[in-house]
Formats: C-alpha cells, structure tokens, sequence
C-alpha cells in the first residue's frame, strides 16, 4: 500500500536559508550554519522527500541556486523537487542536472501554460509539481503568484484543474494565510479541494508541532504534508516527529539506516 | 566500473550519487562502443517510452544494448528504464521497446477512484521468486515509485510485485538482465542496498 510521506522544505535566498511568516522572510543562516545546527544525515533519514525552493525577490541566479541543490543532493537518497524562478527547459534541465528528481512549478501555471506543457512533453508529469500558494478569503482560496506578491485571479479548485490540465503530476498547495504562524494545516479546505484533484496532492503551510503534521497527513485526499518550519524542526524533532505519526497508527515508509560500504 | 546509460533522460546525477557514497566507481557513457567495453551497465530514465526510444536511437546504441545484453553484461534498467525492457510501449500507439524482457509497457490501473495517479511515494515490495538483487532486504520493505506506467511482462521474469489498487511489476530479472519500476537511488538504505547487490554480481 502506498504510504503518505513526510516532507521537508528548504527556502533559499542568495545562498541563504529563510524562515517565512505569511511569505515574509527572515534570514537564518548559509549552507554552513545548517551543517552546524542540523544533523542533516538525521533529516535525510526521517522525511520521505526533501524540497528546495529559491524564494529570492527579483533576479534570481539559477546556478548559484543549483550548486545548493548540488550539494544538499550529495547524501540524500531520497526524492528531491527543486524550483522557484523556473522559466524555461533549460533552467529546469539545469536543476535535474543538479539533483533535483522533480522540478517545481508556480507562477507560469498563469502566465505562461505552454511552458508547463513543453516540461511535462520532456521531462514527464511525474517529473513536474504545480505549486499553488493562496490566502483565504472566506470560504475560498485565493491564489497568488510571484513569491505571493500578486492575485492570480483564479480560485484554488480552478488552479487546481487548471494545472493537472497541463499536465502537472503532483500539486503543493500552500496556505499563505497558515504559512510560518504554527496554528496548524488549512485542512477542512485543502481536503476538500483534494476531493476534485486526480493526482497526489501535497499540503503546507502552519505546521508547528507533531500534531499538526499528524492530523495533516491523516487529512482526506492528502498524500503528503510538508513544512518549511526550520526551528521547529531542529535536532532530533523530524525524527520523533516521524515517530509520533507511526505511534498515532499512520503508515509511513520505514527503512534501516544508512551503513557506508567501503569495497 | 558501473557505466550508465546517459541519453538525455532521467536523473544520472542521483545514480552517481549512490554509487559515489557506496564507493563503486562510474561513469555515464553516451555511445555504442562504450557499451560494448562496459563491465556492467544501468539504464536509468524518466519520461516518455517514446521519446527514451527516439533518444536511444539516435545515439545509435540500440543494437549495442541488445549484444551486451546477450553477451551477458550485468544490466539494470530503472524506472523507465526497466519499461524498455519490454518488446513494446503503449503510449496510445506502439512503439517498439528493447524486447530484452518482453512483454509491453502501459498506463498503471489502479481501478479504485481514490486511488491517485502517479504512483508516487514509499510503497511496499513483495517478493515473488527470489533475486540476489534483494539480498539482505527484508521482503516487503518500502521503495521510492514515481510513475503512471507499468511493465506487463511474461510471469517468470517478474522477481518482485508492488500493489497500487492492482498488482505491477516492481522488479525482473532475466540472467543478467533485471530491472526495477522503484528508484533504488531515491529509496534510502534499502535503495542502496538494491543498488550494493548489483554492483556486487560479478562481472561477466
């Protein structure tokens, strides 16, 4: 039976990892402090995938970011999805090149549709995550695009449609309005819009303890839950937080650790 | 040394990974004589049937696959490149396949609406004759999957099954010639395991 995954995302800008609050961000340190503070082998070995997003404003530089997902991508034997600013199959190729197993997609799902058709054509719909990042506005989701900056002008469920359409093979939906305040999942909303969507669905935003990723991932028409929530998932917190989801009667993947063979 | 097919599809980067940190030397090769010197060789892939039979083509290394594979080099394919494997691929119209394990590659079933599709996530591997390619792992353990299509192939090829509403085929082997629908690079230690007991088979 296929089981529900735990995922961890990272938020780069200029080298640097961010902590998001309603998109807003905050510096907490290079490559280098994540060493020092994270047994990063740890991590790899308590969440099913890991996803790394360029969240800088304005001018990104796509191969500074790629020798990020280079490096992260060196002892992680695990599915990695890379994106944010990717603009062409180039750029896309260029991050595969790197690491990433699958690339994720935001703002061009409005603005330029022939571009997701023509990475689906090339790299395959498994290959390509459409991310959809909204506020609430009473009973609905709102989306936005470009780092959150801008209203799409489109509804979740019609992004939604709008995205396995052109092909994507698995959506990331982002609540804006949850995203770094630790009050737990938009679920009664994200489920329901799951319940029209045809391909794996991953949720995020408002994670911040062991329950609510419990409650999320036990949520109808979800396939996975991810947060981006880097002080709260410190040291040995994946970890436990993995186990608490086992421990509450939720299957996730298990696997031995990792012994290095020498030939 | 390993030597992976590079034609333009599918992550090599992370194959290269795997092997790195398992300490087997690698090396992506592009061409027909190159896979005639290998010792052993992995096919990896992600995409389209079509366009991973288009690509091999042209690279004009389609024959060269076929005679190491009855010379009897140690083959892996991967993902898709388990799919070329089969005689053909059905991705709404035939297109003929590596025909080293026969059978065709098609759209997974899942028959159950809940049920999403890709298959993508850590999914159980079921044992259905025994593999040196699964030495040392527990039957049942979990392996990255990541795909919409499946290789229906002759039963006594098929070395390990995966459930996803039906039954697949996770893994073959044929002598030297095996596959696996999961990604043994992006599966953790069980992964490296798989990938360690490949590496290990003697060459021929």
């Amino acid at each position: 039976m296929l089981k529900k995954r735990l995922i961890f995302t990272f938020l780069v800008q200029d080298g640097r990892f961010m902590l998001s609050r309603n998109f807003s961000l905050q510096t907490v340190g290079d490559l280098q402090w994540v060493r020092q503070h994270y047994d990063f082998e740890a991590i790899a070995f308590s969440i099913d995938e890991l996803v790394i997003l360029d969240v800088k404003r304005g001018v990104r530089d796509l191969e500074a970011f790629a020798g990020i997902v280079r490096e992260l991508s060196k002892t992680c034997f695990m599915p990695i999805a890379a994106g944010g600013g990717v603009r062409s199959v180039d750029d896309a190729r260029t991050l595969l090149k790197s690491g990433a197993d699958k690339i994720v997609i935001n703002t061009p799902i409005f603005t330029d549709a022939d571009l997701l058709q023509r990475l689906v054509r090339r790299f395959g719909s498994q290959c390509i995550v459409a991310s959809i990042d909204y506020r609430r506005t009473g009973d609905e989701g709102e989306v936005f695009i470009e780092n959150g900056t801008r209203p799409a002008g489109m509804t979740v469920p019609d992004a939604a449609a709008r995205a396995q359409q052109l092909g994507a093979g698995e959506l990331y939906l982002t609540s804006i309005t949850r995203d770094g305040t630790g009050q737990g999942l938009d679920l009664d909303y994200l489920s329901r819009v799951g319940a029209a969507v045809a391909v794996p669905m991953i949720v995020s935003g408002g994670a911040g303890n062991f329950a609510h990723l419990s409650k999320a991932i036990q949520a109808g028409n979800v396939a996975a839950v991810s947060t981006a929530n880097l002080f709260n998932f410190m040291a040995d917190s994946l970890t436990d937080a993995r186990q608490h989801i086992i421990d509450g009667g939720v299957p996730l993947a298990t696997w031995g650790r990792m012994e290095r063979v020498a030939e | 040394m390993i030597s992976i097919i590079d034609y333009g599809m599918g992550n090599v980067r992370s194959v290269q990974n795997a092997l790195d940190y398992l300490g087997y030397s690698n090396e992506l090769i592009q061409t027909a004589a190159e896979i005639k010197a290998s010792e052993k060789l992995i096919l990896p892939g992600v995409g389209s049937f079509t366009e991973a039979m288009d690509n091999l083509s042209r690279l004009d290394v389609v024959g060269a696959i076929r005679d190491a594979a009855s010379a009897g080099t140690p083959f892996l394919g991967i993902c898709l490149g388990m799919q070329l494997l089969a005689d053909q691929g059905d991705e709404g119209g035939l297109r003929e396949g590596l025909g080293l394990i026969g059978g065709t590659a098609k759209r997974l079933e899942t028959r159950d609406a809940d049920l999403k599709v890709p298959h993508m996530g850590f999914n159980e591997v079921t044992y259905t004759k025994p593999s040196d390619l699964f030495a040392g792992i527990d039957d049942a353990s979990h392996f990255y999957f990541a795909h919409s299509y499946v290789l229906d192939c002759p039963r006594e090829r098929v070395v390990a099954i995966a459930v996803h509403g039906l039954p697949f085929t996770a893994a073959v082997q044929r002598d030297n010639v095996m596959g696996s629908q999961f990604h043994p690079e992006k599966s953790q230690s069980h992964g490296l395991r798989f990938l360690q007991n490949f590496c290990e088979r003697p060459a021929c």
